[in-house]
């Protein structure tokens, strides 16, 4: 009935284009959050956001088995043992006062996202193309993508990762299993 | 929006990430803040698999996750044994090594 086809420019790309400008806006906002907040609890709730963010983008960016994965284990597991310590601990909050060293930081950090900045301007990139293009990933599923990698050319390190998970339980049992005897408040 | 945003935006969470990690002395808002340099590089790995049509960043970026948990959960158990030893969550005041 309608013909658009000679309208140039395409509805979908330019809100795609629209939805990933501002997820990533929200996305270094919270981070922004994470270390400018005095109080632990809120400093939790923000990295909380700063994963749904970056959840949102692996969506868009066609990774939803990652985005799932990043879901339960950072925003769900993760997040609930850093809440589970700071309930814990007492999330006292920090005084934040401006001094000498935090200028020094912020002058290293500032050299230091002005040469990530250079070097992402250097020149292009080796111009890789795979075969898995997102048509190929919608069709196989991207979980069933990402296991077929994993298990046939990645076993290797997938074996590793579990060895890691391993020793890293023994080595968490064995630092809270042994009684520690309190310190002797000395003077300062 | 092409390589250039996820450069863009990585960098930026990659150098606030650093920059949480040197200027707050809490220890856990500390690890918060290598979380966020992981997840950084997480976006990375993301965006440029998608862009060159490769799965092996997602697979990169599932390796990084399994040692982001487990460097955590070590994390914070270090942190709970000092803090039962010394009751004091102040990573300045933390200058010798033994317990």
């Amino acid at each position: 009935m309608f013909d658009f086809s000679w309208v140039d420019f395409n509805l979908f790309e330019v809100t795609y284009d629209v939805v990933v400008f501002v997820v990533g806006i929200t996305a270094v906002l919270a981070a922004l959050g994470v270390i400018l907040c005095s109080s632990p609890i809120y400093c939790a709730l923000y990295l909380i956001g700063h994963m749904m963010c970056l959840a949102l983008l692996f969506l868009l960016y066609h990774a939803e088995f990652i985005a799932a994965v990043q879901i339960i284990v950072y925003a769900g597991a993760v997040m609930i043992l850093f809440l589970f310590i700071i309930a814990l601990l007492g999330g006292k909050k920090e005084k934040q006062e401006f001094s000498f060293h935090k200028f020094m930081a912020l002058g290293f950090v500032g050299i230091l996202s002005a040469e990530l900045m250079l070097s992402a301007r250097v020149g292009k990139t080796q111009p890789v193309e795979g075969m898995f293009t997102p048509a190929k990933i919608t069709e196989v599923g991207s979980a069933k993508a990402v296991g077929i990698e994993l298990f046939s050319r990645h076993l290797v390190p997938f074996e590793l990762a579990s060895i890691l998970l391993l020793v890293a339980a023994v080595g968490v049992i064995c630092l809270a299993k042994f009684p520690l005897k309190p310190l002797r408040r000395r003077a300062r | 929006m092409g390589p250039h945003f996820i450069l863009l935006i990585s960098a930026l969470i990659f150098s606030i990430g650093a920059l949480g990690f040197v200027i707050r002395r809490n220890p856990l808002i500390m690890f918060m803040s290598v979380e966020l340099m992981l997840n950084s590089v997480n976006f990375l790995l993301i965006g440029y698999s998608n862009e060159l049509r490769s799965i092996d960043g997602q697979i990169f970026a599932l390796v990084i996750m399994t040692v982001a948990a487990a460097e955590v959960v070590v994390g914070l158990a270090i942190i709970l044994t000092i803090f039962r030893t010394r009751h004091d969550l102040d990573v300045d005041h933390l200058d010798v090594l033994k317990g």
